[in-house]
Order: C-alpha cells, then structure tokens, then sequence
C-alpha cells in the first residue's frame, strides 16, 4: 500500500513536470527569431505568401489557442505532423528511435561491462603500487575529458584512410543486414563508450574506496573473510547507489541522442533529427522531441529512486516516509 | 613453553603524509589462556594499534619494524594471507567501538549472523547465537537491518557474530564507548559471561581504569606506545608501581573520599617520530630525575607486577 501510494506520487509529478515542460518548450520554440514561414519560403518572401504558409499551419492563431490545439490531439497520441516533410511525428521520431537506441544500448552495456569492473578493480587494488593507480587515474581523467569530435575524429580518418573492417558512417538497420548493421555500428558505439566507461569506472572506484574504509569492512576483514568474498557480499550492494545513478543518468542522456556521435558517422539518430528540427522551426518534431527527452529523464529518475530503495533499505525507508 | 599470546618488543610506525608516527615504541605481553586483561590508556597510548597488531589488521599506511605477536606461537606477520584469516576466523574474535556502523547496513541481521557462521551452522542456529547474547526478541532482531537497532543491540549482535566460531581470543576495542551508560554494563556482562562459558581469553581495551580493574583479573597499563604497568587488577588499582598509572588512579573521580580533590595529569600525552630517548611519560612526571629523560626505563618485575620504570624498586611499598 505503502509502495502504491509512493509510485502514484511519483506518476503524479511525472505528469506535472511534462505539462510544465511542454509549455516552457512550446513557448520557447515560438520565442526563436524568425518563423517556419520564414524557413520554408526563403528571404524574398511576400507578407502575403507568408501569411498564407502561417494559416495553412494555424501558425496564425494566439499561442495559447495553438498550444491548447497542440495539447488537446497530443493526449490523443497524435503529435502532429513534420511541417517540412509532411508525415506524421510519431513516424518521423519511429524511423529515428531504433539507431538512437540501438547506440544506447551499446553505450550501456560497455558502462555496465566494463566501466563498473573496471571502476572495482583500481579500487580494490587501489592500496597495490602506487604508479597502476596513477596510471588509471590519467587514463579515465582523459577519457572523460577529451571530447568526442576529437576521439570521433581520429577514429573517421583511421578507419577511412585505411581499410580496417569497419564502415565509417551511414547505418544499416539490424533487420536488412545483421553483419552490416553491426560494422557500421561499431566504431560509433567505441567512441561513445570511451567517455561512458571512463565516467562509471571513476564513480564505481569512488564509490568503493569511500565502502573500503567503513567499519563494516574492517569487521569482515576481522572475521576472516577473504577479499573476494568481502567485495561480492559486502562491497557491490553498498557502493551500487552512485553506479546506479550514473548509469541510469548515462541511459537518459543517450537516449535523448548522442548528436555529435551522429553527426561524425552520419547515423539518421534522434539527436540530430531534433537539430534539424530546430533549425527549420519544425515546431512539433522540436516539441514532440524535448517532451521524449523529458520522458525519459523522468522514467530514470523514477528508476533511480526505486532502486536506491531496493538497494539500501536505509535509503528505502527514508524515501518511502516509513518509520518502524 | 608456548603462551597463548606473546608479544615482544612489538614497534609500530605509521607514515601520515611524508611524517613518521611510531604508534608502539617496543611493546611487550604476554597472556594465557582464559585471563581476562583490561588494556588501558589514553587516545594515542597505542593500545588499537596493539589490538589491531594480533589479528594481522593494522592499516596499510601502519609498519611493524621490529618485534613479534605470537598466537599460540604462530608469528602473525609471518602467516600468509590464507593462514591469516583462517587465524582470524578460527582463533580470534573482535568486538569494535562503533557497533552499528560494525554491521552491513544492507544486509538483514539474521544473514550477517549466518555468514559470521560460515561452516559452523546454517541459518538454524542463527536464533540460538542471537538468544545467547540475552537479546530480547531474536527473530525480530534477525530480520531486522542495523539501522533499525539500537546501539546495545547491535553491540549484542556483533558480540554474537565475534564469539560465534568460539574464538581463544576476544578483542574488545572500547566496545561500550558509543553507549549509553546504563546499557554499558549489560553489555560488558554478556561479553564477560558468553567468554567465560566458551573458555575465551578477553583482551578489553579501555580507557577506564576503574571499570576495567572491577572485571578483569589483570590491568596492563600502555604510555607512548608502551606496557608500562601490568599486574592483578586489585592491587594495580589500590598500590600503582608506575607513577602513570599512580597519576591515572588521582585523576579518576569516584575513586575518591568525599574532600579529596581529583588531580589532573599535566602535560599532553607523548606523539613520537622514533624511539623516545628516555621514559615517555618523564616530562610529566612528578617524581622524574636525570635517568629519566635519557634512558629508556627496563622493564621490572616487583611483587608479581611488571613494572616500566626507572623508580620501580625504589618505590615498592611506598604506598602511591
């Protein structure tokens, strides 16, 4: 019951925040200099071939009829059409989700493989010689601080330079070519999971050396309990609160598009489709596109939360309003 | 012969930021099986470090430079990681300050008690180990997580998990410190009787001299990171040999008659860098003469005590 009454809380916010958000977007996207009239007809444009653009649209009406004209069908599901190509949003955003998503889910399983072993490793041997310890500090120091077009960069001109195996830009979905799909995939998914695995290593490591130094450890290593013993049951569950949000904070933000990533091996992602958007002032890809984004941020913050819960019953009480 | 516990000349360094801290400057005991000694001293005495020292769980930044601990004559620095921790698990036990914090904040009571147990019973004899430490309700406490206890109830708990393989030794570091002072009692009570029915040999590090004199049959008094008095807990508390543990006993109130005053020990506790040159505790120390602060204090054995001091003889029956 208890639980009940915290996720409908939760859901009851959820909504609040996507209403706000929707209405600080819409406003937004129709404050920018310039209108999709503007757009589409190019800069010798009659006022009256503008004004016949903006009725077609309902571009004409007060923002408040066309927000209201804007909420009311999108409740129904229909999130409008793409002013410049004409199909229907949820198409447009359908065509683009499984690349986004697809490279989300590469980014996350390389944070989950290899950034949260990594990240237990160096600091389980953190107390180990001193030069390792530095080294890994150098490593994901860079990692998380180079950027992306400049790692993305080196990789495109390697890989098109010389012929190594792999497709460099474009992308083959999954149902044409399983094989293809993967090789054009690859080199995308590495340099996004560069900075992915260096920051979850660096927060996993944090995360367990501030475990290794409680009380708790120094009585299991008083009892005789030997290190791999002492990181499985002890160690994981009380430094996996950090990871897990750093994880789900990771999936929120792939999710919402890795647009320099697309750009660089020109992948028809959703990052990019909603700069495109906002450039030409598509106005419901733009709001169709932020209110995704705002989903899934809320969706993960949801997910953290109910996992800090499960993972910590201290944690669980204090958010639940529960005393014993 | 072999004695239970046997540390000699033990010298502890720690390295704190490019400085050297000696933690113990060559200290010695022995101890026998099933004694019960009350190892007392200030913050700073060494007695942790010489707590930790026994079961091989000094820190990484800590380095013994000299000397030895014996656990039934095995050299604890000299065991492997393997047969460390089987000492640990089989023949030591250890009950810290923070009892609380000393347990697994996710993991459920009853299942911290069963792992202590590993190889010694299943989940069956949890209830038996947690009734044996006199807490009220097991099965409650068992499916309880720490945070949900109370401080003597935790303390209980890990008392339960240190006592559960039967270990030789009981290490007790200020296991009461962090309680309140009506449940100090109950608690020492369990550890005193749970260790007394199982044959366990109590080390209880404290810095209460006269509670630890009122249950323990031996007081091992540390200075400077040294044992500098050891001897029956009775005749240390009414005739101290060494002028520390004679200042220690003027310091304490409730050990005195109505009118006598309370007497401070001036001065701060030493922090060595190195072997101190002479008697630690001589510059405070009122009966300090030259010898003092330049030799190092042998050790004396008077009346059935073990004395560190250069006046030890002198002062026999001099009624301090």
């Amino acid at each position: 019951m208890r639980l009940f009454s915290w996720w409908l809380r939760r859901a009851l916010s959820a909504v609040v925040t996507l209403f706000l958000v929707s209405i600080l977007i819409f406003a937004a996207s129709r404050l920018m200099p310039g209108g999709f009239a503007e757009v589409v007809l190019g800069p010798f444009a009659t006022p009256e071939q503008k004004a016949e653009v903006a009725a077609k649209y309902g571009l004409d009406e007060s923002i408040v009829v066309q927000y209201w004209l804007w909420l009311t069908t999108a409740l129904t599901g229909d999130f409008g059409i793409s002013m410049i190509s004409g199909e229907p949003v949820t198409t447009e955003f359908g065509l683009r989700l499984p690349v986004t998503a697809e490279l989300a889910l590469f980014g996350v399983a390389a944070a989950l493989l290899i950034g949260v072993p990594l990240g237990v490793w160096t600091a389980v041997r953190a107390g180990g010689r001193r030069g390792r310890a530095a080294l890994g500090r150098l490593a994901s120091g860079l990692g998380v601080s180079v950027p992306e077009f400049v790692l993305g960069s080196i990789v495109v001109f390697l890989f098109s330079r010389y012929a190594l195996g792999l497709t460099v830009g474009g992308y083959v979905p999954v149902g044409e070519d399983p094989v293809g799909n993967l090789q054009s995939m690859l080199l995308p998914a590495a340099v996004l999971s560069v900075f992915v695995i260096a920051v979850t290593a660096r927060t996993t490591r944090d995360a367990v050396l501030g475990v290794l130094v409680e009380p708790y450890i120094t009585a299991a290593i008083a009892r005789g309990e030997s290190p791999g013993f002492i990181v499985v049951r002890h160690v994981l569950r009380n430094a996996s609160i950090p990871v897990v949000t750093v994880l789900t904070t990771v999936t929120a933000y792939l999710l919402g598009g890795a647009v320099i990533i697309e750009y660089l091996f020109n992948l028809p992602g959703v990052g990019t489709y909603i700069v495109q958007a906002v450039g030409r002032r598509d106005y419901a890809v733009v709001q169709a596109g932020v209110l995704l984004a705002a989903v899934v941020f809320i969706v993960m913050n949801t997910l953290t939360d109910a996992a800090a819960g499960v993972l910590d019953p201290r944690f669980g009480s204090a958010a639940k309003g529960r005393k014993r | 012969m072999t004695h239970l516990l046997q540390i000699d000349d033990l010298v502890v360094d720690y390295a704190s930021g490019g400085r050297t801290v000696r933690a113990l400057d060559g200290a010695a005991l022995t101890v026998e099986a099933g004694e019960t000694v009350g190892i007392v001293g200030e913050s700073g005495s060494g007695k942790s470090t010489l707590g930790s020292a026994i079961g091989g769980l000094l820190p990484g930044a800590a380095k013994v430079v000299n000397g030895a601990v014996r656990v039934d004559g095995d050299d604890v620095n000299a065991l492997g990681p393997k047969r460390l921790r089987a000492l640990r698990r089989e023949r030591l036990g250890y009950v810290f300050q923070e009892p609380i914090g000393s347990l697994d904040p996710t993991m459920r009571v009853g299942k911290q008690v069963e792992l202590a147990l590993r190889g010694r019973g299943t989940k069956a004899d949890v209830l038996p180990h947690l009734d044996r430490v006199r807490l009220k309700d097991p099965e409650r406490v068992a499916r309880s997580y720490p945070h949900q206890l109370s401080g003597g109830m935790a303390q209980r708990v890990a008392i339960a998990m240190a006592m559960a393989g039967g270990p030789e030794i009981l290490i007790a570091d200020e296991p009461t410190a962090a309680l309140d002072s009506q449940i100090r009692e109950e608690v020492l009570g369990v550890i005193f009787s749970l260790a007394a029915e199982s044959g366990t040999t109590i080390l209880w590090l404290s810095h209460d001299l006269p509670a630890v004199a009122k249950r323990c049959s031996r007081v091992v008094v540390m200075y400077g990171g040294r044992v500098v008095e050891s001897g029956s807990a009775s005749e240390v508390l009414a005739a101290p040999r060494h002028p520390y543990t004679a200042a220690l006993v003027r310091a304490v109130p409730g050990e005195l008659a109505e009118g006598e005053r309370l007497v401070p020990i001036p001065g701060q506790p030493p922090v060595l860098d190195g072997p101190s040159r002479g008697c630690a505790f001589a510059p405070r120390c009122p009966d300090a003469h030259e010898a003092c602060s330049a030799d190092r204090p042998p050790l004396v054995s008077v009346a059935e005590r073990d004395v560190l001091c250069h006046l030890a003889e002198e002062t026999v029956g001099a009624g301090r």
